[in-house]
């Protein structure tokens, strides 16, 4: 117990200085790559006073420090402020608006925005991994426990074939295939359940070679260690080893895996497939949101982005601490 | 991957030639696999037609024509030659700007992944030589970046601003080289141990020059191999950036672009979105079944294989 608490009290005070510091790297890049968002807020024919008078108003002419320190001071209360262009009710209301008549209240709260949208994204997610867990855990499983032959020459063609296929083309041909051609499922938007699954296959696809390579390397690794072979000496059977120690032994680095590399290529993925789909996510939403200079939105997903893959490799390295106590963290 | 590079690296003898060596052999280990002869003639045949395709076919990646628009590849009923995979909706020859587009992605990726590799190793064998203070600081810098994911990156800065090559190697290299920098500098710290380092040193090397002269030359290749299947991954990203509008910007061609603008017409005219993305998953399938051959080849040989 005593190990718990100092683990998770030593990791979350790190975690807290890395989000921070991302936070201050998205909001400094923000501000001083070229891009004025009052400009798309106020539409073409704002004059110049009126810009600077709105610009001045959100705070975007003070000091970057002093805006980080405002916006920070207001994330501990949970509030990421308020988009810039969307409205309360839906719709966007970019570049229709005088410097008068825009008023911040109307505007959407940014935590509403996110809430809306993470659940798309996390059955998304879901299923994309479930999927590529569905492929990738009988062809590595067969490659690690059969090294150099048929099984594991079929890994690396499957999972060489599957990493060089862009997600966004074999988005659009599963769009053609399944949908356009067939009808067999639903694609573009989400109307239910099903518009969900074109998009977790492609999320599967770009997942599983990863998948494949970790688990098929880390059984294979554990097949050649002494414990294996002393198993067997002792007169235990080749399927209780694998199933009863090989399998615990290879969670280790795969564990590992899904903190280090998963997360950041899942994350990816997302965005990159609820764009194809047009699949109301947080990826969409983040993306217009760059396209309209939504600064307030960008810095939130940014945040949170990087708190949920700090959080995650937290608990993993957890996890594969007690799973083997060897491991020190 | 640290760990075996580690291990192989642990054994004493004179680092430089052992390791020209080794690297001699995983090459003729892969080069003895059937798939990497495969996969290398592959390559070897798209780069001579991305190199001499754009002399010897007869049509333009760029000129439109009404009166070719939506034709068919040559194989289809239709088709017609010069256009040997058909042309898109302004009547553009679909090969030659796939061609393009395959020069230009691996152009990216290329670059970026040099640079990262020079960038992350330096950063890696600086903090894994130097050690206290200076470790812990970049070392967090890692984390931060690696906190970061690369797609919230990239299009926050392409995005806003205007995208150019440029910038988008510059955002690739940003993004990915954290990852060099762990490996360099893990295996940095079980090199410095070595005696071959403490030798130099009490010779009255510099720092610099033991990192650079010996250290660098020791530890790089087996990393290097890797940075193959870097190459593939950057290619895709050049290709998602084209698509979702933030990467090279018309009129030059690129995967992303074209593959977009396929779309609208997918019913009537396939082909647009098809063919170029068929090209792209063969240079890059190439790309990764090298890397994946070396990275075996590398890892059988270090575990004392032949």
């Amino acid at each position: 117990m005593a190990f718990a608490i100092e683990f998770f009290l030593r990791r979350i005070s790190q975690g807290v200085v890395i989000v921070i510091l991302v936070a201050f790297v998205i909001f400094t890049l923000l501000r001083i790559v070229p891009g004025d968002p009052i400009r798309i807020i106020l539409g073409p024919m704002a004059s110049a006073t009126a810009l600077e008078e709105k610009a001045t108003e959100l705070g975007l002419r003070d000091p970057i420090y002093v805006q980080f320190g405002r916006f920070m001071g207001q994330v501990t209360t949970g509030d990421f402020g308020r988009s810039f262009i969307r409205g309360a009710q839906g719709g966007s209301a970019g570049g229709s608006q005088d410097a008068v008549g825009y008023n911040p209240e109307s505007r959407a709260s940014v935590s509403a925005l996110i809430a809306n949208a993470l659940p798309y994204s996390l059955q998304l997610a879901a299923l994309g991994i479930a999927f590529a867990f569905l492929v990738a855990i009988p062809i590595g499983l067969g490659a690690g426990l059969r090294a150099g032959k048929w099984p594991d020459r079929l890994g690396l063609y499957v999972s060489s074939l599957f990493v060089s296929l862009p997600n966004i083309w074999v988005g659009v041909v599963l769009i053609f295939l399944l949908s356009a051609k067939t009808g067999w499922l639903p694609a573009i938007g989400y109307q239910g359940f099903a518009y969900t699954i074109i998009p977790a296959m492609v999320l599967a696809i770009e997942l599983s070679p990863v998948m494949i390579r970790a688990i098929s390397v880390s059984v294979a690794a554990n097949l050649g260690e002494v414990y294996f072979d002393v198993g067997l000496v002792r007169g235990l059977s080749r399927r209780t080893m694998v199933a009863k120690h090989v399998l615990r032994n290879a969670a280790v680095p795969l564990l590992n895996l899904f903190g280090a590399q998963m997360i950041g290529m899942l994350l990816g993925g997302l965005f990159v497939v609820e764009y194809i789909f047009s699949y109301p996510g947080i990826g969409m939403l983040t993306i217009n949101a760059v396209f309209q200079r939504d600064f307030p939105i960008i810095q939130a997903v940014a945040i949170l982005a990087s708190a949920a893959l700090v959080a995650i490799n937290m608990l993993v390295d957890f996890a594969s601490t007690t799973i083997d106590r060897r491991l020190k963290f | 991957m640290t760990s075996s590079t580690a291990t192989a690296a642990a054994s004493p003898a004179t680092p430089k030639t052992r390791y020209r060596g080794v690297t001699a052999r995983i090459l003729r280990r892969a080069w003895g696999q059937t798939e990497m002869k495969l996969a290398a003639s592959i390559f070897l045949a798209l780069t001579l037609l991305t190199l001499f395709g754009p002399y010897v076919i007869d049509a333009s990646a760029t000129k439109m024509s009404v009166a070719n628009k939506f034709l068919p590849p040559i194989f289809m009923e239709g088709g017609k030659l010069p256009h040997f995979l058909g042309t898109d909706q302004l009547g553009r020859d679909l090969l030659l700007r796939s061609l393009i587009g395959l020069r230009n992605a691996f152009a990216i990726g290329v670059v970026s992944v040099v640079g990262m590799f020079i960038l992350g190793c330096a950063i890696g064998i600086y903090s894994g030589y130097r050690g206290g203070l200076t470790d812990v600081i970049l070392m967090r810098l890692t984390d931060v970046q690696m906190s970061i994911p690369v797609v919230i990156l990239a299009i926050t800065v392409l995005g806003m601003s205007r995208p150019s090559p440029l910038t988008i190697i510059a955002v690739l290299i940003l993004a990915s080289w954290p990852v060099y920098a762990r490996v360099a500098r893990g295996v940095t710290l079980a090199e410095r141990q070595k005696e071959y380092v403490r030798a130099a040193k009490i010779l009255g090397a510099s720092d610099l020059r033991i990192m650079v002269r010996h250290i660098a030359p020791s530890i790089l290749p087996p990393i290097a191999f890797v940075a193959v299947l870097d190459v593939a991954r950057m290619m895709i990203f050049e290709a998602i950036f084209g698509f979702i509008g933030i990467g090279i910007q018309p009129p030059t061609p690129t995967f992303g672009t074209i593959i977009a603008s396929g779309t609208q017409y997918l019913l009537n005219a396939w082909w647009i979105t098809i063919v170029p993305g068929v090209l792209l998953a063969l240079a890059l399938g190439s790309l990764n079944l090298m890397g994946g051959v070396l990275e075996r080849a590398r890892n059988h040989i270090l575990q004392g294989g032949e």
